[in-house]
C-alpha cells in the first residue's frame, strides 16, 4: 500500500520512531534474586515491546488509534492499561485481532512474548518505581 | 490450521526434511504447530486465507544456515517461500503462493553489515527494517538518507526485492540495488556484478560487472534467495523545499500530470511524487461509519461535506525539492510557473535545512501509520492494492482514474486511488479497503478486482506488483506471442531449480513438475 499521511504526521513519526530505541530507567535496586529476576524481565519485557510492538502501539500508532476507536482513549495506550492478562497478550499476539496481523513465533518468540506480557502487566509499585 | 503438506511429498518426507531443518538451525526456529501455520496466514486475504497455507517455517540466522536448508530441501524436493520480514501486506504478507510450501523466514537475519558514509550506500540482510536502518543512522549520526515506503513495517531488502517505492529521489527502491548475495536452488552461493571477483572494492558501487546483469533477475523471481543486499543510500541535501497544495475538482488530476511531466522528465522535480485522491488522508485519521452508514459508495455530497470537513481538496498534492536553497528556489518557481497556467491557487510552501529536525524535512522517516487505512470499513480491516503502470499523461489518468472510479463504485466501494509520477509512466495503486468479516463485500471485491485486471489488459496497462491470488492472472495478461516471456521465465525456472523448490508460483512462474497448480 503506499498512501501518504500529511505533512503534519512527520513530526509524530519522528518521535515514534526514535521512542522505538529509548532506553528504559533502570529499575530500583532490590535485595533479593527473585525480585531481581523479575525487574529485570520488566526490564526486557519493556524493550521488547518497543521494539517489537511500538510499530503501532506506541503514541500515533495504527493499534493505539484503533483501541482508542474501540475502548475510549483511556484504553488505547497498551502500556499504560492495568486491565490486561498475560493470557490474553499471548492470544492476541498470535490469533491477531481486528486488523492486527499475528505475529509468528520467529519474530516474537514464546520467551520474548512472555517478558512483553509480564512487562504490560507489571504491579503498580513496578509501575510507581519506573515513575 | 492441521497438517498441509506439499503437493507429491508425503508427511514422512516432510518430517524428515523438518528435522533436518532443525539439526541446521535449532528445534526452536522450525515452526510447524497447528498454531504456527495460523501465524503465517495472510491477515488481509481477499479471499479463503486457507487458499496459501504454510505447511510449516524454518528461521536460519545466516547465508549459510540459509544454503544448508536449500540442500536439504533440494534433496527431498520440499518447496520453500523465501520472505525478509513477512509483511508485504495487501499482496499476501508471510504466507506462501502454494498451500504447503514451507516459509524460509529469514527475520533474524537482520545484521547492518556494512553503511559507508563516503560512497553512500549499505550492506543489509533480509531481516533489517526501515526502522533499524533509520534507528542506525540516527544514532550513529550518518548523513544518508533512506527510501522509506508508506508502510515501513517491512524489510527494506524485501522491499526493494518487490519494487516497492518511497518519496524522495531515490524513491524507486529497486532502482537502489547494487550487488547481491545470493543463494541458488542447489545451495551454492554466488554474488552478483564485480562482486562476482573476490576483491573486488567496487560491488556497491557498479551495478552492472561483465557480461549480464543479475541484480534484476533476482527481483519480483523466483530464481534464488538474497541472503545480502548493497542498496544506495541518499546523501543528506543541505535543504528541502515543500510544495502543497489541494486541488477541488476530480479532473484536475489530467493537467497536474500534464504539468509535471516534463519537469520531471528534465529533473527540475527529482523525486516521484504521489498524487492520491484525499479520502486516503481521511481514512487513516476516521473510520467511514463516523461519517456515513448506508450502503454503496459514499455518494459525492457526503465526499464533498467530508473533504470541507477536513480541509482537503479531491486530489492532494506534495512534491519535494532536495539540494541547495538557490537551487531549489528556482526549480520551485519553475513549478509554480507551470501550475499558474492551470489554477489560481498558490502552492503552500515549507523549507528545511541541514541540522534542523527532521520533522517536515522529506527525508524517509518510518512509520506504519498508515496501515490504519485498512480500519476504514470497520470489522475485521484489510485491503489489497490493485496497481496497474500507464503512460504518465492526462489522455490515460483520465480515462484510467475515471474507468476505475466507476468500477469501485459499481461494487459499492468508495474510490481510493494514487497516480505516483515517474519520468515517463505513473503507478497507478488503487487500494481496495474492506471489512474481511463481511462475505457478500469479499465477494463483490474479488469481483472488482478481476474486473478491473481485464479492464487494463484492454488498454495494454498491467500491475507492477499484485497479491498472491492474482499473481497467474497478471502474468497471463503478458500474452505477446502467446505468452513467450512467461516460457523463457519457466525455462529459466526449469534450468537452475529443476526440482522446483523456490518458491513456486510466484509471480506466475511454476516449475515444471507444479505446473497443474497454476491458476
Amino acid at each position: 500500500m503506499r498512501p501518504r499521511v500529511g505533512i503534519a504526521a512527520a513530526a509524530a513519526n519522528v518521535a515514534l520512531a526514535l521512542a522505538m530505541v529509548a532506553t528504559v530507567a533502570a529499575p530500583r535496586t532490590v535485595a533479593n534474586k527473585q525480585k531481581k529476576d523479575t525487574a529485570s524481565q520488566l526490564e526486557q519485557g519493556n524493550k521488547l515491546f518497543h521494539a517489537k510492538c511500538g510499530y503501532c502501539h506506541l503514541q500515533g500508532g495504527t493499534g493505539t488509534i484503533m483501541l482508542g476507536f474501540r475502548l475510549g482513549k483511556d484504553k488505547a495506550l497498551l502500556e499504560d492499561r492495568t486491565d490486561l492478562s498475560a493470557d490474553y497478550i499471548r492470544h492476541v499476539a498470535r490469533a491477531g485481532i481486528g486488523s492486527m496481523p499475528r505475529l509468528t513465533r520467529i519474530e516474537v518468540p514464546d520467551s520474548e512474548l512472555n517478558s512483553i506480557a509480564a512487562y504490560l502487566t507489571r504491579p503498580a509499585s513496578a509501575r510507581a518505581a519506573a515513575k | 490450521m492441521g497438517l498441509v503438506l506439499p503437493p507429491g511429498v508425503s508427511e514422512k518426507t516432510f518430517q524428515q526434511a523438518l528435522d533436518a531443518f532443525a539439526g541446521v538451525v535449532g528445534k526452536e526456529w522450525v515452526l510447524a504447530t497447528d498454531e504456527d501455520r495460523d501465524t503465517y496466514l495472510d491477515a488481509y486475504a481477499p479471499g479463503d486465507a486457507k487458499d496459501h497455507v504454510a505447511g510449516a517455517a524454518v528461521g536460519p540466522q545466516s547465508a549459510e544456515e540459509v544454503q544448508a536448508i536449500i540442500r536439504i530441501a533440494n534433496e527431498r524436493k520440499i518447496p520453500l517461500w523465501p520472505i525478509s520480514r513477512g509483511k508485504n501486506l495487501g499482496y499476501g504478507g508471510c504466507a506462501p503462493r502454494m498451500t504447503g510450501t514451507v516459509v524460509l523466514d529469514m527475520t533474524r537475519m537482520n545484521r547492518i553489515l556494512d553503511v559507508n558514509e563516503q560512497f553512500g550506500y549499505c550492506v543489509i540482510e533480509p531481516g533489517v527494517g526501515f526502522f533499524d536502518l533509520f534507528n542506525y543512522l540516527q544514532a550513529n549520526k550518518i548523513p544518508l538518507w533512506m527510501s522509506v515506503p508508506a508502510n515501513a513495517w517491512g524489510s527494506v531488502a524485501g522491499n526493494a526485492l518487490e519494487r516497492g517505492y518511497g518519496y524522495t529521489p531515490y524513491g524507486n527502491n529497486t532502482n537502489n540495488i547494487c550487488g547481491m548475495e545470493v543463494v541458488l536452488a542447489n545451495g551454492e552461493m554466488i554474488r552478483t556484478g564485480t562482486g562476482a571477483m573476490s576483491n573486488s572494492p567496487s560491488w556497491h558501487l557498479f551495478k552492472y560487472g561483465f557480461g549480464p546483469s543479475w541484480d534484476q533477475v533476482f527481483v519480483q523471481s523466483n530464481y534464488g534467495v538474497v541472503t545480502k543486499m548493497g542498496m544506495w543510500l541518499m546523501p543528506e541535501p543541505e535543504a528541502t523545499l515543500g510544495l502543497s497544495m489541494q486541488l477541488p475538482n476530480p479532473d484536475d488530476i489530467g493537467w497536474a500530470v500534464d504539468a509535471l511531466r516534463p519537469l520531471r522528465m528534465n529533473g527540475v522535480l527529482a523525486q516521484d511524487p504521489s498524487l492520491g485522491n484525499s479520502i486516503r488522508v481521511v481514512t487513516v485519521q476516521a473510520q467511514r461509519s463516523q461519517f456515513y452508514q448506508g450502503d454503496g459508495a459514499m455518494p459525492d455530497d457526503v465526499l464533498q461535506a467530508l473533504l470541507k470537513k477536513f480541509g482537503l481538496g479531491w486530489w492532494g498534492i506534495n512534491l519535494r525539492l532536495y539540494g541547495y536553497d538557490e537551487i531549489n528556489e528556482v526549480n520551485a518557481r519553475l513549478i509554480k510557473e507551470a501550475f499558474a497556467k492551470h489554477t489560481d491557487q498558490e502552492f503552500a510552501v515549507s523549507k528545511w535545512h541541514k541540522g534542523e529536525p527532521l520533522d517536515n524535512s522529506g527525508a524517509g522517516v518510518p512509520t506504519v501509520a498508515p496501515l490504519q487505512a485498512v480500519n476504514w470499513r470497520g470489522g475485521r480491516g484489510g485491503h489489497i492494492g490493485f496497481s496497474p503502470v500507464l503512460p504518465s499523461s492526462s489522455e490515460h489518468v483520465l480515462k484510467q482514474f475515471h474507468s476505475t472510479k466507476k468500477r469501485f463504485e459499481e461494487v459499492g466501494l468508495d474510490y481510493f486511488g494514487s497516480f505516483t509520477l515517474s519520468e515517463r509512466y505513473v503507478t497507478n495503486v488503487n487500494l481496495m479497503l474492506y471489512d474481511q468479516d463481511d462475505p457478500a463485500m469479499m465477494s463483490r471485491v474479488r469481483t472488482l478486482f478481476k474486473v478491473l485486471v481485464a479492464d487494463a489488459q484492454k488498454e495494454g496497462y498491467s500491475e507492477y506488483r499484485t497479491h498472491l491470488s492474482y499473481m497467474d492472472e497478471v502474468a497471463h495478461t503478458f500474452d505477446y506471442n502467446n505468452h513467450a516471456l512467461l516460457r523463457l521465465n519457466e525455462r529459466m525456472k526449469d534450468a537452475i531449480d529443476p526440482n522446483g523448490i523456490l518458491a513456486p508460483g510466484k509471480q506466475g512462474i511454476w516449475p515444471r513438475a507444479l505446473r497443474e497448480n497454476r491458476a
